[in-house]
């Protein structure tokens, strides 16, 4: 029987998600509702009798103090309603919650053919509202096609009996699971079957997968195991394991690097061999804090005498721009199993975002997937629920705008956790699998979720179709499993751990059992969320939530009984071994078997043309631009831009101080609104050590050079943890690259040639930054091809790339917490320095962009010399001799003496003739001065009579005195050259403009 | 020497367990950190502990309700254990999703001695959206809660998205006549809110950010006291510790008020138990 509760809030009550549907729709497309309820509906197909109904009715699903439901449609008035419910085979959380709580309170279980799905219906009251409207409002705001469904009625098409006639949106796959033998006998042949079922094999890998399988000895070996010519389940497994996303081909690839100017050229054998993994390994053996780098879900580094701690990054970019929601949740549910799958397991204890979109406020002919407006949304939304409801504070995260991104929006997150650094008595961050160990899969379960998006493709849709490759996260699931396996790890039952993510099965197991050498997994064990997957399905399938084990067989029952208590689903699908072989099983026929090292099968390298031209060779040069005469409207315009201004509301909405160890916020400041240099938190708590976390993101630089955009936010990233106390020696690094296509082809991509140059030079500029910085790359990924064919007014698509850009994460431990320093100035009187020079350099700058322009001269990093600085500052804050410190980054001295003055609530008086200035790259003139963003500089403030000793400890380097911290007013007052007053702007004025932008957005 | 044992649960996507578990060591109890299965299989037992904390988190997803799902599930197993600890006199804590679970169980407001009814409800911020910021408390010195003895105002942050108290006028004049009301959202001067945002960050009626029951010992609130476990918690730590710093003087000597409301509680258990 199929039934459906509707609840809704008491009608006297404020309905919050009406009313930010009301002010959605106003605001993004001028449709005027009045009223609107929402109502949720629950759907039940069982056989439950109608008591039971009205039990689970009443008794779970309805608040008797905010709520009203019934088991017919409410009779609620409107003019027009919308349906919106998941298509089949979409994870429905709250539906799976549903079902446990019903089988808690009745004592019931669900058959096979028995669930809960929950819907959604919104009830809008409009005079003006026409079909038109409401059906965009449905399918613009709404729902998203991808993973929902929705239904418009009328008042004349509503049948109150019958409601919005919700079915069960459950998955019936009509199918007999089966593996195909695929023919190998030319390469052409294989090339068509690799096109046809989208495995994406490369043309270069062809001819070595054939010759391995028509090799006589494989092929006798094989026969004994029933099979002969490559199943699709083995197939699948070398498309996975080839993939750019598993094996980083373009980083692992050969660069012919030539540079236009002289013709020189360079051949790069592997990008990620010389410019990550040699500097790294080289700086692990002089830095003993570095714990484990290089092979690990996640890299891990010393915290105190008893803990490491763990650290990586990931991009979620291609199911974002599709489903903003279900990308960016799934992204950082699935960034946390990183951590929880590194060494022998760690607790997670902080996460941050990075999201770059295009204008919010597009209203141009290109056509995106969604609206950047809409895809920010989301993204926001499914950050909040995925980051909350792990119970991991987000205690850091920017968010950029440029055009580039409506192409592809890039959605960075990263997560850091902390373990023990042993495990009764063995180093956590060691693991290995061994044969005879079994494997588990534990977590969440098996759908054609995740799957390359063959099935979507090919498969016309019915009503029991499931939808397609794009997911939703289940942080509760994956919750409960972290708890778990903590327990699991403390006790020892855990020798080896890793998540299943891009790949699935095929990757967790493909790679652990290399280290036992082998492997036998029977697939017909895997736990399904419906029948009828082939086999191959299963085992590519990258459902979320789930982690494979090794566990040793005497342990078995312990880590089940341990599994029951916590209700985490954990199944034995094979066992390790040590026969050389991968053999997957589905109950007694074989259907895979292949040898563990056929992946080292002498695989070609992929190949890049990179030309470079210089920006002068381009035709870049300075911008004519007048100084400018009133440069208080200047300053409020800059703070008004979307890439300066607050973005309090996305960071408000993140919980950043669960587990208790906040110590510096992502917002500081007298009024709590002022993003932070950095993040400071304690992981655990008893010590007095905390974690210092920065990122930067400076993709505008890649306008005139990638390697200079790679130093500057190196520089910029460290520099913020130096600002709040960071140690320059322990900081660790983690590089995320975002890159468009590189592959040069004629038509389709005319300047990838370039593309690879502006690459290798962003690499080269990372191995510089991290030899002279001494930073070890923990971890770091790589996301390439954010690209995006826009439809255009005509029909016509454009492709639009995003700008080359980074994201480079910092992490150091810091010693004494007590001794951190935020940015504000906190008392009137201190006086204010700027420490290293200002010179011209306003390529790039926000300040140009104002003007949309390039221009040529952009910053430039000197390591030697800053680092000198970073060291003197590391001191001054240990020795306590600062107040106040913050690094000046994007939109120079005047946007960040502006957030300096709204930080402390204090008025400040500077005189920008007195900064350290360096004319070596053009004269410098006031708007150069406030606005050039010239890497290296920091403001701080110090009390008075800690004037010698502060000057003492600086001696020889760039720092002055430019002014103080008022005592009688409250204006940021900047004097410039011939000391006139260039600036005079209240705190309430550019907290005004600081705000204008998204301040009324919560 | 005796020990107060505090029982904080754990599980179904709980997640300030840990914290809560410090803070009560800090406050001198021992913790015992219990998976709600553990209680319901009945491998542990409620009655050897003292205090029972409900901490905050994500209980089931918070998918139908906060707390809806955590409130039936203890009723159902060991709704009468619950009954039973509170008739000893023991001390019940609910932060954040736990405050939701003891509205839902009706262990609050516990009017007319009746601990099961739900006569007041926490729902969605009128914000429309989770919140995370740290808000001023008024307490109130006339309340009989036990964890707020001695204390006037305090800070500390709030993260939810469903923290608007809600019930009948008759049921918030009855709390407040019975200064059930221990917490409301209040200026730096520790004066009420009076509903204006972001003081009161959810709208919450009469700027009600924490009840306990008649008797005291019941006591939930929205924001997060274990989150103020050390000095450097507060958002304004920095700026007070250098203007301390000026007088010749260090901050973080001094118990802070987040520990201090734990301490209450266990020393409410070592006078009246020990």
């Amino acid at each position: 029987m199929i039934c459906c509760i509707e609840i809704a809030l008491k009608k006297e009550l404020r309905d919050a998600e009406a009313s930010s549907l009301i002010k959605k729709a106003a605001s993004y497309f001028g449709i005027n509702i009045q009223e609107a309820r929402c109502i949720n509906i629950v759907t039940i197909e069982s056989d439950f009798d109608h008591g039971q109904l009205g039990r689970v009715k009443d008794e779970i699903f309805t608040n008797p103090v905010t709520q009203v439901s019934s088991l017919t449609p409410l009779d609620i008035d409107f003019h027009w309603c919308i349906w919106v419910g998941f298509r089949p085979g979409v994870k429905d959380n709250p539906g799976s919650t549903a079902m446990e709580a019903i089988k808690d309170h009745l004592g019931k279980t669900f058959g096979p053919d028995e669930g809960i799905y929950t819907s959604k219906r919104y009830c809008l009251k409009g005079d003006t509202l026409v079909r038109e409207d409401v059906e965009k409002l449905a399918s613009e705001l709404l729902s998203n096609s991808i993973i929902q469904q929705f239904k418009v009625f009328s008042m004349d098409e509503w049948d109150k009996k019958i409601g919005a006639d919700v079915k069960p949106a459950k998955v019936i796959l009509d199918h007999t699971p089966c593996f195909e033998v695929i023919s190998i006998d030319s390469d052409e042949q294989l090339a068509k079957i690799s096109d046809e079922r989208n495995l994406a094999l490369n043309p270069r890998d062809i001819p070595v997968i054939r010759e391995y399988f028509l090799d006589p000895d494989v092929m006798a070996s094989r026969k004994k195991a029933g099979l002969s010519k490559p199943t699709d389940v083995e197939l699948e497994y070398i498309s996975q394991a080839r993939s750019d996303h598993c094996n980083h081909n373009t980083f692992q690839g050969i660069f012919r690097y030539t540079d236009a100017s002289n013709n020189e050229q360079v051949v790069e054998n592997s990008l990620f061999k010389t410019y990550i993994q040699e500097p790294t390994l080289k700086l692990k053996d002089q830095k003993e804090w570095v714990v484990s780098v290089l092979w690990d879900n996640a890299g891990v580094g010393r915290f105190d005498a008893e803990n490491n701690y763990v650290v990586t990054g990931e991009t979620h970019n291609s199911p974002s721009n599709m489903e903003a929601y279900g990308g960016a949740i799934t992204g950082i549910v699935g960034v946390y199993r990183d951590p929880m799958g590194t060494g022998l397991g760690s607790k997670l204890f902080m996460g941050s975002f990075g999201y770059c979109v295009g204008d919010i406020n597009y209203n141009g002919p290109l056509r995106p997937p969604l609206h950047p407006r809409r895809l920010l949304d989301g993204v926001i939304e499914g950050v909040k629920d995925g980051g909350n409801k792990s119970g991991v504070p987000t205690t850091f995260g920017q968010t950029l705008f440029n055009p580039g991104y409506m192409g592809k929006s890039l959605v960075f997150v990263t997560a850091l956790g902390i373990m023990p650094n042993q495990v009764k008595g063995k180093p956590s961050h060691e693991k290995k699998t061994s044969p005879g160990e079994l494997i588990i899969m534990s977590g969440g379960r098996v759908g054609k979720d995740g799957i390359h998006g063959v099935t979507a493709s090919s498969e016309s849709y019915s009503e029991n179709t499931p939808a397609g490759h794009v997911q939703i996260g289940d942080p509760y699931t994956q919750k409960k499993m972290h708890d778990f396996l903590l327990i699991c790890r403390d006790e020892g039952l855990i020798p080896f751990i890793t998540d299943n993510g891009g790949g699935g099965l095929s990757s967790s197991v493909g790679e652990s059992a290399m280290i036992s050498n082998g492997c036998v997994v029977w697939l017909d064990k895997v736990p399904l969320k419906y029948e009828g997957l082939d086999m191959w399905e299963i085992w590519i399938s990258e459902s979320q939530e789930r982690m494979t084990i090794a566990v040793k067989p005497e342990d078995l029952d312990r880590f089940m009984e341990l599994s029951a208590e916590h209700e985490v689903e954990s199944t034995v699908i094979g066992e390790y071994t040590d026969t050389g072989k991968l053999h997957i099983k589905y109950k007694d026929e074989t259907c895979a078997y292949v040898d563990m090292d056929l992946l080292d099968k002498g695989f070609p390298s992929w190949e890049f043309d990179a030309v470079w031209l210089s920006p002068e060779t381009r035709g870049l040069t300075e911008p004519v631009i007048s100084s400018p005469s009133d440069f208080n409207s200047l300053l409020l315009s800059m703070l008004e831009r979307p890439n300066i201004s607050s973005k309090e509301w996305i960071i408000r909405q993140y919980d950043h101080e669960v587990q208790g160890g906040s110590v510096i916020k992502p917002l500081v400041g007298v009024n709590h609104n002022i993003p932070s240099d950095a993040s400071v938190t304690r992981p655990v708590l008893t010590s007095q050590k905390g974690l210092a976390f920065s990122q930067s993101i400076l993709p505008w630089y890649s306008k005139i050079d990638a390697y200079h955009m790679m130093t500057c936010t190196i520089d910029e990233a460290v520099r913020r943890l130096i600002a709040v106390g960071g140690n320059f020696e322990h900081i660790g690094g983690l590089d995320n690259f975002c890159w468009p296509n590189i592959q040069f082809d004629p038509k389709k991509n005319p300047d990838g040639k370039f593309k690879a140059a502006q690459l290798v030079r962003a690499c080269r500029a990372l191995k510089e930054a991290c030899e002279k910085y001494e930073i070890p790359l923990l971890s770091g990924k790589d996301s390439m091809y954010v690209d995006g064919h826009l439809e255009g007014e005509f029909g016509e698509r454009i492709k639009v790339s995003a700008l080359e850009t980074v994201q480079f994460s910092g992490t150091s431990v810091i010693e004494d917490i007590s001794k951190c320093v935020s940015m504000e100035p906190k008392v009137s009187g201190d006086l204010v320095y700027v420490l290293g020079t200002t010179a011209n350099e306003l390529g790039a700058s926000e300040y140009y962009e104002a003007f949309d322009e390039i221009g040529l001269n952009i910053p430039h990093v000197d390591f030697n010399k800053f680092k000198v600085v970073y060291r003197a500052m590391q001191s001054a804050i240990e020795n306590e001799l600062v107040a106040s410190c913050h690094a000046v980054a994007r939109g120079g001295l005047g946007v960040h003496l502006s957030y300096l003055t709204l930080a402390g609530g204090m008025g400040l008086e500077v005189n920008l003739s007195d900064l350290p200035m360096d004319v070596s790259r053009g004269g410098l003139l006031n708007e150069t001065l406030l606005f050039s963003e010239s890497a290296g500089r920091f403001i701080v403030t110090i009390a008075p009579e800690n004037k010698s000793i502060f000057e003492k400890l600086f001696k020889g380097m760039a720092a002055n005195c430019i002014g103080m911290v008022t005592k009688d007013h409250d204006h940021l007052k900047i004097f410039g050259f011939d000391s006139e007053t260039l600036v005079d702007l209240t705190t309430t004025q550019l907290d005004k403009a600081f705000n204008k932008t998204f301040g009324d957005m919560i | 020497m005796k020990k107060v044992n505090a029982l904080i649960l754990t599980g179904f996507g709980l997640n300030c367990d840990n914290e809560t578990a410090h803070v009560f060591e800090l406050a001198g109890a021992k913790s015992h950190r219990v998976h709600i299965n553990a209680l319901v299989s009945g491998k542990i037992a409620l009655k050897d502990f003292h205090i029972l904390a409900f901490g905050g988190g994500f209980s089931w997803g918070d998918d139908h309700g906060a707390g809806v799902i955590q409130a039936l599930k203890l009723k159902n197993h060991i709704g009468k254990d619950l009954l039973d600890f509170v008739d000893q006199g023991k001390l019940m804590i609910g932060i954040c999703n736990g405050f939701q679970a003891l509205v839902n169980l009706g262990l609050l407001p516990g009017l007319n001695k009746d601990y099961t009814k739900r006569s007041v409800s926490i729902t969605f911020n009128d914000c429309g959206n989770f919140r995370d910021q740290w808000v001023h408390l008024a307490a109130n010195n006339q309340s009989p809660c036990v964890f707020t003895k001695g204390m006037d105002t305090a800070d500390y942050p709030v993260r939810h998205g469903e923290g608007k108290f809600i019930a009948d006028q008759k049921v918030i004049d009855t709390l407040l006549a019975n200064h059930q009301v221990v917490f409301q959202y209040a200026d730096a001067q520790g004066v009420p809110a009076k509903g204006e945002f972001p003081l009161n960050p959810n709208g919450s009626l009469e700027d009600i950010a924490g009840i306990c029951d008649p008797s005291g010992k019941i006591f939930g609130l929205m924001p997060h006291p274990e989150a103020y476990n050390h000095f450097t918690n507060h958002p304004d730590w920095t700026r007070q510790t250098q203007l301390l710093r000026r007088e010749g003087k260090t901050l973080g000597q001094e118990m802070t008020i987040g520990v201090k409301l734990f301490k209450n509680g266990v020393d409410y258990i070592k006078e009246s138990f020990f």
